[in-house]
């Protein structure tokens, strides 16, 4: 294989079971975002804006429409001959098969992928995270700081730190200790979950990792502090921008409704810095007689005849005459019948709403055996793909509506031919 | 599908001009219906019929419909074997001056191994697969099948009527007749084989020619057999400014977009990666095909966008056609426009044509 100097991994292994019934047929990198796009399309478009022809992409979880998604690379142009995008699931040997069982031993089982391209850095990126970024900075960075490893970082509201990783750094910017979650500390600055590592070092630091049995195998709760531990340098890069994770149902409604609310935060019109997808082959949108529009995101094969309020529509979407969607994110596909009220959804993929359904949390006597208040926090409803939604059916705020059964059940109907 | 089918697309037509908006490129790089060129209807056509080689002859301002194709991977035909072939006028001293020089296509021909061709222009917008029409070329006893319905002459010049005798030959073909002879109007394909469309190219250039039309193939029609098919289906016919115009507000009819655009057999064209469309507060649209990257702030009625169209607070655009990169800024009017790409619309400006003379604002532009 042709040497590439650096080599990125994409994480895109976890089950992304905090964002309930969206990831039930579908990995979360896969999981529809802002219109046009995939929560993949933001690592992989800064991999290729950023120089990187070598990606991997770490994927376990409903591997399917994902592989079909990322294909050979064309899109975000990693068709490359030396080097391209792969999907890496987890190794096939004779008599064993592994699972990933952590970050760290996904990267592990795919030493061979990596030594084959003969790298000097190894990037290890996150496929849940909504921002830009130029890795390239990062590694100039890193090889200018003669670091073994250096993390990106962002200040984050102190109230906030016990959601993150939250690195300590001396003056020199060198990190001393790594904080998962705590609940107070004398930092605010958050790890973004982009690493970067002299290949040497972290293949090193990995062969250490699995022969420890006790070790989760994971970056941020072994690797780092392992090389911590062994007074390797491990820098602190600080990044200011727009960066969300998008692993809950509100913050991936929040980071939606951000596109609307802040454009100017993650310039989706900066033509130096692209994110590419996938283009469904569908023609423009269309937008009828009657429709009216405030604040809404619409591409390719949308047809709007309803009203459509604070949202955030993927492709071919369909809203009919008298129908009503606020505050939502519908997904590709999603159909909604005439006079339907949708008040925050997010409904997933090919998702039919019957003619005169109310799902929202101002739905008076809306059935409540859906209510999923763990999950389905500040009022947000989800539905499940590949349903259908019977007319009339009413359903409170915070359901998170799926195909299986329960008392309510005639309200809902799979459509998937393997239920 | 058609295996030992090949195609060739004729980018330019001698009989259709469209003023200012063909200037700056070849017919068959005419954007069209918010996202597309109108060749991308007649090459996904010709793909969705699984015709694997396709030439593109294309005469002049050429620049842009070759950005626009590329290697054909939108239309999957970046290929090893066959795939697209962009047949530009070889520029030799025999040649200069000369319209063209067919040695090329000769060699496009001949340099094949496939039975059958389909040959189409590029000023038709339908979706159509070839299949059962070069499968009645196969089955018939004719040299040539030329593709008409019976439009009549109801989308104006050039009209190219077909007369037909009971058995469906051509005897007569007249263009542009004051009284035209039949509602049959030829549809822009034939299919012929490929020995004798290389035998016909071949004795053109020894005859010293340097067109070539479908046209003067189908005034053969007392040398060579050649026998009508009608399609029935709809298609629209991209003749003059006017016709480009109400072509476009046809796609405003959800009839028309569904016979255009389905799943089946999609409508392939080059990828652009631009934002959503975002439709702002106070925006008022309806009745509007738009495009991705648009910004709304305005009023947008019985309109075509393209990508990256931005309509400032307070402007009104009404029966327009805007193709992308414009900027409308605040305040101004404009109805039965065609606004070409990169153009900008300053504060308040007016600009009215009508329906049958839309106002055409060419490339670039700073109204």
């Amino acid at each position: 294989m042709n040497r590439q100097r650096v080599v990125a991994m994409i994480l895109a292994g976890g089950q992304g079971s905090r964002l309930g019934v969206l990831t039930a047929s579908v990995a979360k990198p896969a999981v529809p975002f802002g219109s046009r796009y995939r929560i993949i399309d933001f690592p992989l478009s800064n991999c290729t804006n950023s120089g990187i022809e070598a990606v991997g992409v770490l994927t376990q979880y409903q591997p399917l429409e994902l592989n079909a998604y990322i294909g050979n690379g064309h899109s975000w142009d990693l068709d490359r001959n030396s080097g391209g995008a792969f999907i890496l699931p987890p190794y096939q040997s004779s008599g064993r098969s592994d699972w990933y069982k952590g970050t760290a031993n996904a990267i592990y089982q795919n030493i061979p992928f990596i030594d084959g391209y003969r790298p000097e850095i190894v990037l290890i990126l996150s496929g849940d995270h909504i921002y830009k970024m130029n890795y390239e900075k990062m590694v100039r960075y890193h090889e200018e700081k003669m670091a073994d490893a250096t993390i990106a970082v962002l200040e984050v509201p102190w109230e906030e730190i016990s959601r993150f990783g939250i690195m300590k750094t001396n003056d020199r910017a060198e990190i001393t200790e790594f904080l998962e979650k705590p609940a107070t500390a004398d930092s605010n600055l958050a790890s973004m979950g982009v690493y970067c590592f002299n290949w040497k070092a972290l293949r090193t630091a990995l062969m250490e990792d699995e022969s420890n049995p006790k070790s989760s195998n994971d970056f941020g709760k072994n690797i780092i502090p392992a090389m911590l531990e062994n007074k390797q340098r491990v820098m602190a890069y600080r990044f200011s921008g727009y960066w969300k994770d998008v692993g809950t149902v509100s913050s991936l409604w929040e980071a939606n409704m951000d596109l609307l609310d802040y454009p100017d935060q993650i310039d989706l019109h900066d033509a130096s810095w692209r994110i590419y997808s996938r283009n469904p082959i569908r023609p423009s949108h269309y937008i009828g007689q009657k429709a009216v529009l405030d604040r809404v995101a619409l591409t390719d094969g949308d047809e709007i005849y309803g009203t459509v309020r604070h949202s955030v529509l993927s492709h071919s979407v369909i809203v009919e005459e008298g129908a009503v969607v606020t505050d939502s994110i519908l997904m590709p596909g999603v159909h909604v019948g005439k006079n339907a009220k949708l008040d925050r959804c997010i409904v997933s993929i090919n998702t039919k709403i019957g003619a005169n359904v109310e799902i929202g949390p101002e739905v008076k006597d809306g059935i409540k055996d859906y209510v999923n208040k763990r999950l389905c926090t500040n009022g947000i409803s989800l539905v499940a793909d590949e349903l259908e939604i019977r007319p009339g059916a009413k359903f409170a705020g915070s359901s998170m509506i799926t195909g299986q059964k329960s008392d309510a059940s005639e309200n809902v109907v799979s459509v998937r031919s393997d239920d | 599908m058609l295996s030992k089918t090949m195609g060739l697309i004729l980018a330019d037509h001698h009989r259709i001009h469209l003023s200012e908006l063909n200037q700056p490129r070849a017919l068959a790089a005419m954007p069209f219906g918010g996202r597309y060129r109108i060749i991308d209807f007649t090459l996904s056509n010709m793909v969705n019929s699984g015709i694997k080689q396709v030439g593109v002859i294309a005469l002049s301002a050429y620049k842009s419909l070759m950005d626009h194709l590329g290697t054909g991977a939108s239309w999957d035909l970046d290929r090893m074997q066959q795939g697209l072939y962009l047949l530009p006028p070889y520029i030799n001293a025999a040649s200069i001056g000369d319209d063209s020089d067919l040695t090329g296509l000769l060699d496009f021909f001949s340099g094949s191994t496939q039975q059958t061709v389909v040959i189409c222009d590029a000023n038709i917008v339908m979706n159509y697969t070839f299949e059962e029409m070069v499968r009645q070329f196969n089955e018939g006893n004719q040299d040539i099948l030329a593709l008409y319905n019976r439009d009549g002459n109801q989308f104006g010049s050039p009209v190219i009527s077909l007369d037909l005798d009971r058995r469906g030959f051509v005897r007569d073909v007249m263009i542009d007749a004051l009284e035209i002879p039949s509602q049959r109007s030829f549809l822009g394909a034939i299919v012929v084989s490929r020995d004798l469309i290389t035998s016909i190219i071949a004795e053109a250039i020894a005859r010293g020619q340097t067109d070539f039309s479908l046209e003067r193939i189908l005034k053969m029609y007392t040398q060579y057999r050649i026998r009508g098919y009608e399609y029935k289906g709809k298609s629209l016919r991209i003749n003059s400014v006017a016709g480009y115009f109400n072509a476009s507000m046809r796609l405003l009819d959800s009839e028309f977009r569904q016979a255009l655009f389905n799943e089946d057999t999609p409508i392939y064209t080059k990828v652009k990666n631009a934002a959503p469309a975002v439709y702002e507060h106070g925006s008022g649209v309806t009745n509007a095909l738009c495009s991705d990257g648009c910004r709304i702030y305005g009023d947008v009625r019985n309109s075509i966008l393209f990508r990256n169209v931005m309509v400032a607070k307070h402007a009104t655009v009404e029966n327009c056609v805007i193709f992308q990169d414009v900027q409308i800024s605040e305040g101004a009017h404009l109805s039965n426009v065609i606004l070409d790409k990169d153009c900008v619309v300053r504060m308040g400006v007016k600009l009215q044509g009508h329906p049958d003379y839309p106002v055409v604002i060419r490339k670039g532009a700073i109204v």
